[in-house]
Order: structure tokens, then C-alpha cells, then sequence
């Protein structure tokens, strides 16, 4: 793992007896001591949970057609974002295909600031570059400089709280602050990707160390990728690779609500709206097994016997038992016997609507 | 990590307990530290015939799905249906109640290493 980049907080996660696995380039820890299963109870179970995702990307896009040029190159109408606000949105390429999923953070008229897929920020960041060569905007990748850590669950609030210099309780959902933490100039956002009240905090490198100790001794728990990738499974989040990909447009994802036809041009638009025309290719669904086993990533679907497409995501939730995520034909979507092919056998499947178990985060 | 010395081991991390002709099998200590949380175990069916070396089980943790295979051949003629609805067992008693299945059987088996063996097999 020696070619493998470290975040600011690799150290602590040795510290804690993490165990380091490569992930989009970076040594991040799967799990602590306690296991994937506890970590995700503490999430769930009203604690605070805390998590490393430094190796995701931050981009600065400032300048007087900051604008214009995020209304071209992301799904999401921008206009409709207010100063300190967050909003969900994806970067097409031509053929309206996905190059990642995103968050846009809208500052003031003049600056805004993405979080990007780590697996993708190299090419993210090339496309932008290349797209603002039209536009009197400059990009500039902060990945590098940035420490991003989650800290969720119900616990959140009030451990922040305690090092932070403004009223936590004034930031909405999707709205984000520019305050100090722990005297460190940062963002703080109300998002996450759990299903559970929380925040995400874009921390200068040098703070970082503190910061995550801090958070630790206020009672958070560290969390690794495998809770992680269950707490956002049983939300029925998409992520990059699974559900979406250079190989399925915003209408087979079923992210047409963060995709504005109606905003005027942008990149991948015109084969969207002919794409929404004529109909997705196949289309993503999301299943409960109603027999025993684990649906997992690429299992085969059928439909009435037949093939029908391919799990994205699946898991064994606590509380909710084999859920997944799936693509299907696209007349199958609605109708038809659904089953799971789990080592050769047809383990009988519901259609369902996500999120899979009850989401907490604060509307 | 413990390793009971009244046991045999395979290099594939199973475990067995012959009492006369009737094999006991699990997964050991180190490998269910290794898999992390089990949350699920598809038993074999009983009667089914089961050749030395043949997968027979799978046990599922959060991340990963692994094969089980058989130290002995034989005839399967029981298993462990607790753990249907408590695969945990496998993660807090391998030795005890998180037992996969047993095996009547036919004297053939797959290397089988003690204690000592399978001790210093962790250790390489």
C-alpha cells in the first residue's frame, strides 16, 4: 500500500486500531476494534459518529461568470441557491452520462465550492478546467489542503457545539456556515450521507488532528468505510460506481429531481431530455428479499424467471433485513415476479421505496 | 486467539472435531476475527454428501462472502440451525454454539493440522 496516499489523519486511525484497506487511492480504515456492525449502531442508536472522508475532492470556483459556468456544467439549477445554502447536483458528460455526483456550496454570487468523488477528482477537475477556459471563472482544486470529517448522528449537534463559535442550532438542512472550529477557520455544513442529523466539516490540514481528538474525547465514535457504505445503503444514496456511472444517464438513476431540463443549457442536456422521451434504458429500483440471503453487488435480478439486470448495492440491514439496489429492464420496473439470484438460487424479492429504513435528518 | 488443543485444523481456517465416526465443524477463532461481523450463514442441506476439500457453507460478514469447506467427506446429518437467526454465535463462540454442521463420515479428509500445527501456521 506504499503508492497509496495517506490523509492528515492516518496516524489516529492507527492509533485506534483501524484497519487500513486502499480505497479511490487512499489508505482509509474499513473498521475499528468495535466492528462494522457496532460503529453503525452507534450512528444509529444516537450517538455521534465520526468519519474521515478527507480523501474526497474540494473545488473553488470563483469569479465574476461563477454563475453562469456552474449553471453549464452541473445538473442542479443553481440560480435557486441562496448565499450559505448546499445543493445536491451531478456533472454530465456529452452523452449526458455521469462523471460524478456532487455537492455545490454556494458562498456569494462570485464563489462557490464543490465536494467531488475522491475516484474522480482528477477527472472532475480536468473536465471543470477545461470547461472554464469559456468562461471568466477560476478553479482551484483544495483537495490536497482540505481535511473533510463527518461527524453524525443525533449525538452531533451537541458535540460540535461545544467547539464551534456560533448557535449550531440556527443551521438548517443543506445550509452551511463559514466559523471557526476549534479556532480553525472552516465550513460546516448540515449534510451527510447516513440518514441522521449531522454535519461535515471542511478543516485547514494543520487543525485536523485536534479537531478529530476533540471530537473523540466529546464521546463521537470513529467510524470506518464498511458502516459507512451500510448507513448510506439503507438511505438509498447513489454512489459513484454502483448506482451511477459514465454508462447511465440521470433518467436511468432515477435523478431527474436534481436534473433542471428547464434551466436552460447545459452539458448532457439535450440527450437527457431525449433520453426522458423515449425512456431509460433500464432502470434502478430498489428491492427487500422477502426469502433469506444477502443480496450483494452485481447478483443477477429476474424477473418472471427471466434475466432482468444486476444488483448496484446490497446488504444485510439490522432493521430492515436484505435490501438492494438494482437495475432492471425497464418494463420490469413496476411489475412482474422480482427475484435475487444468490449462488444459482432465485431468493424471492418486494419492490420497495427508499429510503429503507425511517431517515432522521432534520428537514 | 485462541486455538483448542481437542481440535484439528485446516489451512483453509476450519475446524473439526471428530468423536468416532461423527465430525463436528466450525471456522476458527482467527478466522472469524478476520471476517469481522457475521450476519449470515447458508447451512448445507442435510443428507447431502459432502467430498473433502468441497465447499459446503458460506458465511456472510458485513463486507465479504466466504466459501466453507469440508475437512472431512461424509455425510451431513445435522446442522446448526440457531444460527439462522443468530449468525453472531460464529463471531462469539466458534468453538461452542457457532458449530456449522456435522458430518458423518467416510474417513477420507483434507490435510489436518493440531494445535501446534495450526498455531504455527498463523504465525508464517
Amino acid at each position: 500500500m506504499t503508492d497509496l496516499a495517506r490523509t492528515p489523519l492516518f496516524d489516529e486511525h492507527l492509533a485506534l486500531g483501524g484497519k487500513m484497506v486502499p480505497f479511490a487511492g487512499f489508505q482509509m480504515p474499513v473498521q475499528y476494534p468495535a466492528g462494522a456492525l457496532q460503529e453503525y449502531k452507534a450512528v444509529r442508536d444516537g450517538r455521534a459518529g465520526l468519519f474521515d472522508i478527507s480523501h474526497m475532492g474540494q473545488v473553488r470556483v470563483s469569479g465574476p461568470e461563477a454563475l453562469a459556468f456552474l449553471q453549464y456544467v452541473t445538473t442542479n439549477d443553481v440560480a435557486r441557491l441562496v448565499d450559505g445554502q448546499v445543493q445536491y447536483s451531478a456533472l454530465l458528460n456529452d452523452h449526458g452520462t455521469f462523471i460524478d455526483d456532487i455537492t455545490t456550496y454556494k458562498i456569494n454570487d462570485a464563489e462557490y465550492y464543490l465536494c467531488i468523488n475522491a475516484a474522480n477528482r482528477h477527472k472532475d477537475v480536468a473536465h471543470l478546467k477545461e470547461q472554464a477556459n469559456s468562461f471568466d471563472v477560476h478553479v482551484i482544486d483544495e483537495s490536497d489542503d482540505t481535511t473533510l470529517l463527518a461527524l453524525q448522528g443525533a449525538a452531533a449537534q451537541q458535540a460540535l457545539q461545544q467547539i464551534v463559535d456560533i448557535d449550531l442550532e440556527g443551521l438548517g438542512y443543506y445550509r452551511f456556515g463559514q466559523m471557526a472550529v476549534n479556532g480553525a477557520a472552516a465550513i460546516v455544513s448540515r449534510t451527510g450521507y447516513t440518514g441522521e442529523d449531522g454535519f461535515e466539516l471542511y478543516l485547514p490540514n494543520a487543525a485536523a488532528v485536534d479537531i478529530w481528538r476533540k471530537l473523540l474525547v466529546l464521546d463521537a465514535v470513529p467510524i470506518g468505510l464498511a458502516a459507512r457504505d451500510m448507513l448510506r445503503t439503507e438511505m438509498g444514496y447513489a454512489l459513484y460506481g454502483h448506482e451511477i456511472s459514465d454508462s447511465v444517464t440521470p433518467v436511468e438513476a432515477r435523478l431527474m429531481w436534481i436534473t433542471r431540463l428547464d434551466k436552460g443549457a447545459f452539458i448532457g442536456r439535450d440527450v437527457v431530455a431525449a433520453r426522458k422521451e423515449q425512456g431509460p434504458e433500464k432502470q434502478l429500483i430498489a428491492l427487500k428479499l422477502t426469502g433469506r440471503g444477502i443480496p450483494r453487488e452485481h447478483y443477477p435480478v429476474t424477473v418472471d424467471g427471466k434475466p432482468s439486470g444486476e444488483v448496484t448495492s446490497g446488504m444485510h440491514s439490522p432493521m430492515a433485513g436484505g435490501v438492494a439496489l438494482a437495475y432492471v429492464r425497464p418494463e420490469h420496473a413496476a411489475s412482474g415476479d422480482l427475484a435475487v439470484e444468490i449462488r444459482g438460487k432465485a431468493v424471492p424479492a418486494t419492490r420497495t421505496s427508499t429510503p429503507f429504513v425511517r431517515s432522521n435528518v432534520r428537514k | 486467539m485462541t486455538v483448542p488443543a481437542d481440535l484439528k485444523y485446516t489451512k483453509e481456517h476450519e475446524w473439526v472435531r471428530i468423536d468416532d465416526d461423527t465430525a463436528t465443524l466450525g471456522i476458527s477463532d482467527h478466522a472469524q476475527e478476520a471476517l469481522g461481523d457475521i450476519v449470515f450463514v447458508e447451512l448445507p442441506e442435510i443428507g447431502r454428501q459432502l467430498a473433502s476439500g468441497e465447499a459446503f457453507a458460506v458465511v456472510e460478514s458485513v463486507k465479504a462472502v466466504s466459501d466453507i469447506y469440508a475437512p472431512v467427506a461424509g455425510e451431513v446429518i445435522e446442522v446448526n440451525e440457531e444460527l439462522e437467526a443468530t449468525p453472531e454465535k460464529v463471531n462469539t463462540d466458534p468453538y461452542g454454539s457457532g458449530w456449522i454442521a456435522k458430518v458423518k463420515t467416510s474417513g477420507a479428509s483434507v490435510e489436518l493440522l493440531n494445535d501446534d500445527e495450526y498455531t504455527i501456521f498463523l504465525q508464517e
